[in-house]
């Protein structure tokens, strides 16, 4: 088991007495060797609270804790991480080695060895050759990779990257995230990464912490966020989502996942279903089912599906979008396309989906008429 | 699975709230008062102190031969308010002032108007050049016109030499050479003035209107000229302004036969030490300053709005 | 084969008349500067035209010219040491100006520019009034402070300028890296906003190198600056050594233009 590297304990931000806070008491373990994603959408205290833990703003409450250390009242200058902005804030006066080399002259590293470090950096990043170049003849992903290498040559106790990759064109990014994720493995760095990205966070974090209004939502495994959302926010902002209000009619035993329950949920006018979630749940949920899980067919197989009629079809070559109305309900569904006939819209079809498909949200639903 | 509990509130988050943030804004505070502070002092040693001791200056009583009586007294602006001489002094001031801005503005216009819409590879040379003299110095720029204007300047000697004239014009020592003087020296300020106010006007607009049909002139009368009027506003205000306070050109090209405030202001102190008096001219030039400056603003928002 | 083309352009009478009217203008507003070019290589003995000749004469009696050749000594020196203080007054302010929010900002700001919209006159008759007492006048002291006001508003515009097209998060960057506030300030932030820094000075020299109105009521007697000399010297005499004297001004402005509209831009540092 890896040790916590960074602790943050009830963190707040407020900008302005009587607004709400940016950030509001935040708490977050972050284990050593970590990659951690901060993924919420603009305003939700990410970039603030990465912010914080970098030293560039002051907390108006909450500590925040290194290998042990408080390090609230620390200079930014004296915390010894490593950053990586969203425009890479090369500074344009100096070269490729010069900018590599900053924080290792400031750590007053003997010449000799800022060399072979600022060479290393370089190598690690594949850009040994572009040593003497200007900052401003190089392009924005090998931009990206020298602020990556200036960020992690001084060996940072943390590595902080704040959107690292929203200037990059779609192609790059994709490149430059496995690149991030993979030299971030080699060297072992824990790292936060801020990204409105769920893809990107989804692809590169060993834990995502899903923020919304200065909160953490849900803090989790890719798969924890994804599979098994805590809140309806998390659930919709990750991936896509079909939320149906049910009623709990009764546990009927353990579920495939340890520690959770399957049940029989009552779906208001639709009849029983089969759906799972966190044991000991009772009363009116939430129930998410994403849309590729959802199994749709044209002729009516299976004893409790759903029938319905196609009302929307958006075909985008590997998968097929459908739009299906149940009664007064929509679901959306995804399908992968075959050579043969596709649904059209106004085909009759028929949706079911795997209890273990079907996840309760833990919170209660607000009590809402359907 | 790290599932921490993420919503709970503390207790302990009230205490301490804000204290953090106070020390940061008067460490922010320390340091921007670090570093204004020298600046605001070089600025109050040569600029406030001066300024405010004219004002005082100015209630005090004086005579000719720079004997001051301490004391606050109006007296002093009544003998400008009051003699008609500083009447026509001031009258000429004002008068030079709207010559000089109307010309000017009349003269920039081409030239700003030409620069705004140039698509040539030169446009930002030729720009460089029409505000370049804004760094020479007026003495130099005046001296020019002294021996473009003289008796035995290039206007005189090639008239006289050309045999379309037998005496020289006088076009020095008066208030027309002191007119044109002003009217070039001033240019650069009018065309910058003029070119920072012409922000809606665009060649595409003016295309757009003979698209629909209108000539030339049409298109000049109703879409290039209101468009550039906020710039030629401002022009003629800021060439107004620097005329009715210049000093150097009148001097040099007025060879003391034209007289406006500014010159009065020189010969009252350095000539007949009468400090008082001349602080209050200086005072009366300010007034009128700022009086110009509020109704140009009115004027504007009429304009804008 | 080119295409001919399907109407034949109309001719149009107001382009080249428009073009012509710009040059003559053009020309009416660098007579003044180009003339005395002319009149410096002129050989005439009195000022007068036609040019009898060519005749570096007037260059020669320069060096020879002891109240120019004092004039400039003391425009050069006080001029340099303008520069260096309200670079040095100015920068911080800009910095405030920029890196800082607080309430007074625009107030403060619309100060340190409003130097530039108070006739020099009338803030000249103030600097001879109040040096009067404290024996100022007639001193590199009183010029000094008289040139600080009218030239630290370019230094702060041309800084503000910079610092406003840069990323702050090169300091940010720089700061997190281990460099403390004045390192920071010294290897990142001025050198990113040397270009306003570099515009500012020099445009804040050749203002107070050329500063003719304080200088005259504060200096006249007992200090004379070289636009001061000049000054007089026109006021007096008719022949052309002042000519080449003002070319030299000229080509000294000149370089400062250059300089300016190098690293920022003429119109830029100027608005």
């Amino acid at each position: 088991m890896s040790e916590t590297k960074l602790s943050i304990v009830d963190l707040t931000k407020r900008y302005a007495a009587g607004l709400d806070p940016a950030v509001d008491r935040l708490n977050m373990q972050v284990e050593e060797g970590h990659l951690v994603a901060l993924l919420g959408p603009s305003g939700c205290g990410k970039t603030t609270t990465l912010r914080m833990v970098a030293g560039l703003m002051d907390p108006t409450a909450g500590s925040i804790v290194v290998d042990g250390k408080e390090i609230t009242h620390t200079p930014v200058n004296k915390r010894g991480m490593g950053m990586v902005f969203q425009s890479y804030a090369l500074f344009p006066h100096m070269n490729v080695e010069q900018n590599v080399a900053f924080g290792l002259q400031m750590r007053q590293t003997p010449k000799a060895e800022q060399k072979k470090r600022v060479a290393a950096a370089l190598d690690m990043v594949q850009l040994g050759h572009l040593g003497k170049r200007q900052t401003r003849e190089l392009s924005g992903g090998q931009q990206q990779r020298i602020a990556l290498a200036r960020a992690l040559v001084v060996e940072p106790t943390l590595l902080l990257l704040d959107e690292p990759l929203s200037n990059l064109d779609a192609k790059l990014r994709e490149t430059m995230r496995t690149e991030i994720r993979s030299i971030q493995q080699r060297t072992r760095a824990t790292t936060l990464f801020v990204t409105h990205d769920q893809d990107e966070a989804l692809d590169m974090a060993d834990r995502i912490a899903v923020m919304n209004g200065g909160l953490i939502e849900q803090f989790g495994s890719p798969t924890d966020v994804y599979e098994r959302p805590q809140t309806h926010f998390v659930a919709n902002f990750i991936g896509q989502a079909n939320f149906l209000d049910v009623t709990i009619i009764s546990e009927t035993g353990p579920a495939p996942v340890a520690g959770e329950a399957s049940y029989k949920v009552d779906v208001e006018g639709l009849g029983g279903f089969g759906a799972v979630g966190a044991k000991g749940l009772t009363g009116a949920h939430e129930l998410v089912i994403r849309p590729h899980r959802l199994k749709v067919t044209l002729t009516g197989e299976g004893h409790d599906a759903l029938k319905g009629t196609i009302e929307r079809v958006s075909y985008t070559g590997d998968a097929l979008s459908v739009a299906i109305a149940v009664g007064e309900r929509s679901f959306n569904a995804q399908l992968l396309t075959t050579s043969g006939d596709l649904p059209r819209r106004g085909d009759t079809a028929y949706l079911s989906w795997a209890p273990e498909d079907a996840y309760l949200l833990p919170a209660a639903a607000p009590g809402k008429a359907s | 699975m790290t599932l921490l509990k993420t919503r709970g509130r503390s207790p302990l988050q009230a205490a301490g709230s804000g204290e953090l943030e106070k020390a940061t804004e008067k460490r922010n505070r320390r340091t921007y008062l670090a570093l204004l502070i020298p600046g605001l002092l070089g600025l109050l040693v040569s600029f406030v102190f001066p300024l405010a001791y004219m004002v005082r200056m100015s209630f005090n009583k004086g005579a000719p031969d720079g004997v001051i009586e301490e004391t606050f007294t109006f007296d002093t602006y009544l003998q400008p308010l009051t003699d008609p001489y500083y009447w026509k002094v001031t009258l000429d001031t004002f008068q030079m002032g709207v010559t000089v801005g109307l010309l000017c503005v009349l003269v920039s216009y081409p030239v700003a108007l030409f620069l705004a819409r140039s698509q040539s590879k030169y446009r930002g040379l030729l720009l460089a050049i029409a505000i370049a003299p804004l760094l020479t110095s007026a003495v130099v720029r005046t001296y020019g016109w002294m021996v473009i204007l003289g008796t035995n300047g290039l206007i005189n000697s090639s008239l006289t030499g050309m045999g379309l004239i037998d005496t020289p014009l006088k076009l020095t020592n008066n208030i027309t050479g002191v007119t044109i003087g002003l009217v070039e020296i001033f240019m650069p300020y009018a065309i910058l003035a003029m070119i920072s106010g012409f922000g809606r006007l665009s060649p595409q607009l003016e295309e757009a209107a003979g698209s629909l049909g209108a000539s030339k002139a049409k298109i000049f009368a109703r879409v290039t000229l209101p468009l550039s009027l906020p710039g030629i506003l401002t022009a003629f205000l800021l060439v107004f302004v620097l005329s009715i306070s210049t000093f150097i050109t009148p001097r040099l090209l007025g060879g003391g036969s034209v007289q406006v405030l500014a010159t009065e202001i020189y010969d009252q102190t350095t000539g007949l030490l009468n400090w008082p008096f001349a602080a209050a001219l200086s005072v009366i030039l300010l007034v009128l300053f700022g009086l110009i400056i509020a109704v140009y603003q009115r004027l504007t928002r009429k304009i804008g709005g | 084969m080119s295409e001919a083309p399907l109407f034949k352009p109309r001719f149009n009478a107001a382009k080249p008349a428009f073009g012509i009217l710009v040059f003559l203008l053009y020309v009416f507003l660098l007579a003044p500067l180009l003339i005395v070019f002319v009149v410096s290589f002129a050989s005439n003995q009195y000022l007068s035209f036609p040019p009898e000749g060519f005749t570096l004469k007037w260059y020669e009696m320069l060096p020879k010219e002891s109240t120019f050749m004092e004039g400039m000594k003391v425009s050069l020196i006080v001029a340099v040491v303008v520069t260096l203080i309200v670079l040095a007054l100015g920068v911080p302010v800009a910095l405030a100006l920029d890196r800082f929010e607080f309430k007074a900002k625009a107030a403060v700001q619309s100060f340190f520019l409003s130097p530039l919209l108070i006739p020099s006159i009338v803030l000249a008759l103030g600097m001879v009034l109040l040096f009067g007492p404290l024996r100022l006048n007639n001193t590199y002291a009183g010029i000094i402070i008289g040139h600080v006001a009218i030239t630290i508003p370019f230094v702060i515009r041309t800084t503000l300028m910079s610092l406003a097209t840069t990323d702050t998060s090169c300091e940010a960057a720089a700061r997190i890296l281990g460099a403390n506030s004045w390192t920071v300030f010294r290897r990142v932030t001025l050198p990113i906003i040397a270009p306003g820094v570099i515009a500012g000075g020099v445009i804040a020299f050749i203002v107070s190198f050329d500063e003719a109105v304080i200088s005259l009521f504060v200096a006249e007697s007992g200090l004379p600056t070289l636009p001061v000399q000049v000054l007089r010297y026109v006021e007096n005499s008719a022949d052309a050594a002042v000519a080449a004297l003002s070319v030299i001004l000229i080509l000294i402005s000149l370089a400062v233009v250059v300089i300016v509209e190098r690293v920022m831009g003429l119109r830029k540092a100027l608005r």
